[in-house]
């Protein structure tokens, strides 16, 4: 399964057309449904036979919810090479994604992140981390995907001049020095940041700017999780592109999860069609907005909630059920991406437990 | 001067207050059909709700407790929620203890039950103004009842010189020990659950059973036919789309990680042995877990502590000892009858 998953990583690298989409995903269905009994229930329990599967549109979406409380795996814990958590909040409980091939998610992160953030790049440039190093959050696989990052498109440094935040401390000074290096020699630099340390980037930089130098490019993700104040998406990237004296076009979102194997980027880096908010995806992966309610397909140009299918979750889960909202572009343009669904509205003094966990 | 009331003037002012709710029970049906329409409960649910959970035959010891709990205001504005619609009669009578001047102002979409009560009880003391705001008031005290944002609201609207007490959400647990009984555990927790089809702050939501995961299961099994039973006799009102969103979801999820037990207007989901806590959602959902021991089971609702007002056992001395301070600590089957003897809530509504 994962040779056939690899298969998909390859043809994109090589231009090629992509292998049968719904044939893989079906049988990972099956796949899945034979080793992990979980979904063989939620398929006996949604009434579909996985035996039958013939479009993945039909396989039944794993809330992300069941990776908080049990494990989604198909294989014995025994084989585990890894296992990634949900950052979580201070209350709620945190979610964990079992692999025991991290290659097959690493070819693609690598794959589709070079498509969106570096493909334009001939040689190794600067590329720096705001964030915590894979030794400081070895579960992260946001570290994971930013330590393949820093290999893939990275010029060799050592990891306290790459990984710039610990303790939820920015390394100013280990940035500027990497600026000033990349300035003198007029290399682009690569920039990965979670939100909440760009704001408190800004913060601390204030009126001022720290000048990147010319091409270089963000990659921001990642919500606030109480970690700094809460920014606009729209006001962020201003901030940012005034601080960093770039175009904001060169400052792209991805969009990811734990319980995810493969990412979505916006296009505006290199698509000058293309506007913020509207996310490209792979052809290893599809977004799929659903009614909440029935859970089937919304007419295109609706908006549902996002259900993901996902040719990389080999082991786990292929489709999963998030809380986010999107909407489709037309002609396969990807799709926009809204939020986390506000969850049901509070009706009589009963409270909304998601409230307490924090939503994590 | 102020003219000082003594306690029993004020126990007599309540008293008049539970009279008048007795009288308008007593013309229920005329005013079920527009409740059923506010609330969303079933008919029989309205009808639950006005025979079984209204607190009609307070004793003097618990009026008294309520009017100490009362304190004294020059006046009270009453803010009332939806829903829970028999709530009208605490929130007016804890008003009444504390005052003589009182302004009610209904829920706008679930004003019957509030309006006939004030009606009924012909008191001049209290009038009901169903456009009040809340910046208009001067001084006195503002009661308000209702999830957590709108008493936010109203704190960030009202006059400096106005003290605001909020009741706000919260929800209840059930403890059901080693030594429970769990058919009659079930019962007991199936009839809490089905009034106000959960959506009280006092309503329980989840379920700790002490003991292995089997026992849990059992446990389980028993609250699916007693709410499978009973909610014959007492339906679920319709389940908003966005519920049964909300629903589905919790479903698919408890049945990947363990189990899921779904009836007609209800469903339960196990949870594997040691996971933390989930969303569930209200109406009828009940996350059962098993938990080893007591500090397993207070582990566990450590998430859910500050907003944890009600928590129902067989085993009332250690549910007391799970339950925060504030928490109602009653028998399974009595979380959503409270003594008339202060607010529901009895957290530092401050």
């Amino acid at each position: 399964m994962h040779a056939r998953a690899r298969a998909f990583v390859d043809a994109f690298e090589r231009g090629d057309a992509a292998p049968d989409f719904d044939a893989l995903a079906c049988d990972l269905a099956r796949y899945q449904a034979e080793h992990a009994p979980g979904f063989a229930r939620l398929c006996s329990a949604r009434g579909i036979d996985p035996s039958a599967l013939a479009r993945a549109d039909h396989i039944p979406a794993v809330p992300t919810d069941a990776f908080k409380l049990t494990r989604v795996a198909t294989f014995d814990e025994s084989e585990t090479a890894v296992t990634f958590r949900t950052s979580g909040t201070t209350v709620g409980a945190r979610g964990s994604h079992a692999m025991r091939d991290t290659s097959t998610y690493a070819a693609a992160a690598t794959a589709f992140g070079r498509r969106w953030l570096a493909r334009d790049l001939t040689r190794p440039i600067p590329v720096v981390v705001l964030g915590p190093s894979p030794e400081a959050v070895g579960d992260s696989s946001l570290g994971h995907m930013c330590a393949g990052f820093v290999r893939a498109f990275g010029e060799s440094a050592r990891p306290e001049e790459t990984w710039l935040l610990a303790d939820d401390i920015l390394d100013l000074s280990a940035f500027d020095a990497r600026v000033a290096t990349a300035l003198a020699k007029a290399q682009p630099m690569l920039v990965l940041a979670t939100s909440f340390a760009l704001v408190h980037l800004i913060d601390a930089v204030g009126d001022a700017t720290f000048v990147l130098p010319p091409g270089s490019r963000v990659m921001q993700t990642g919500g606030f999780k109480g970690k700094s104040r809460e920014v606009p998406a729209e006001r962020l990237r201003a901030e940012l592109a005034r601080v960093f004296a770039i175009d904001e076009r060169a400052i792209v979102a991805e969009y990811g999860m734990t319980e995810l194997s493969s990412q979505f980027y916006e296009r505006t880096l290199f698509d000058p069609a293309s506007t913020h908010g509207v996310y490209a995806e792979p052809p290893w992966a599809r977004v799929v907005p659903v009614d909440p309610d029935s859970l089937a397909p919304v007419p295109e140009g609706e908006e549902g909630i996002a259900k993901i299918v996902d040719l990389m979750n080999v082991d786990s889960a292929v489709a999963i059920l998030t809380q986010d909202r999107v909407r489709r572009l037309p002609g396969g343009e990807g799709f926009e991406l809204f939020g986390r669904a506000p969850g049901a509205p509070p009706r009589g003094c009963s409270i909304a437990i998601d409230e307490l966990l924090g939503r994590g | 001067m102020p003219m000082v009331r003594s306690v029993e003037s004020r126990v007599d002012d309540v008293r008049a207050v539970v009279r008048a709710a007795r009288a308008v029970v007593d013309r229920r049906d005329a005013l079920a059909p527009a409740i059923v329409e506010s609330t969303g409960l079933s008919s029989a649910g309205v009808e639950l709700a006005m025979t079984r959970h209204l607190e009609l035959d307070p004793t003097d010891d618990e009026l008294r407790r309520l009017v100490a709990h009362a304190g004294d205001a020059s006046s009270v504005a009453v803010i009332l929620s939806a829903n829970v619609f028999v709530g009208a009669l605490r929130a007016i009578a804890i008003a009444r203890a504390a005052s003589t001047r009182i302004v009610v102002r209904p829920s706008r979409r679930d004003p019957t039950f509030a309006r006939a009560l004030v009606e009924a009880v012909g008191d001049p003391a209290i009038v009901l103004d169903e456009a009040l705001d809340v910046a208009a008031v001067e001084a006195g005290e503002l009661h308000v009842y209702g999830h957590d944002s709108t008493i936010a609201d109203v704190r960030a609207r009202a006059r400096p010189s106005v003290r605001v007490l909020g009741h706000g959400s919260g929800m209840g647990v059930a403890w059901i020990s080693a030594r429970a009984d769990l058919a009659s555990a079930a019962r007991g927790l199936a009839e809490d659950v089905i009034v106000f089809d959960q959506r009280g702050c006092l309503s329980p939501r989840v379920a700790l059973v002490e003991g292995p995961a089997e026992r849990a299961d059992v446990f389980a099994e028993a609250l699916h036919a007693e709410l499978e039973r009973q909610g014959v006799l007492v339906p679920r009102g319709p389940l908003p789309a966005d519920e049964r969103a909300a629903s589905d979801r919790y479903i698919a999820t408890m049945t990947y990680a363990c189990r899921a037990l779904v009836g007609s207007d209800h469903a339960i989901g196990i949870a594997p042995p040691g996971a933390p806590m989930v969303s569930c959602p209200a109406y009828r959902h009940v996350h059962v877990t098993s938990c080893a021991t007591e500090d397993d089971a207070r582990a566990l609702v450590a998430p859910l502590a500050r907003a944890l007002v009600a928590l129902g056992s067989d085993d009332e001395a250690a549910a007391r000892r799970l339950a925060p301070a504030w928490a109602r600590v009653s028998a399974l089957g009595h979380m959503q009858r409270p003594p008339l003897d202060g607010p529901v809530d009895l957290r530092d509504p401050t």
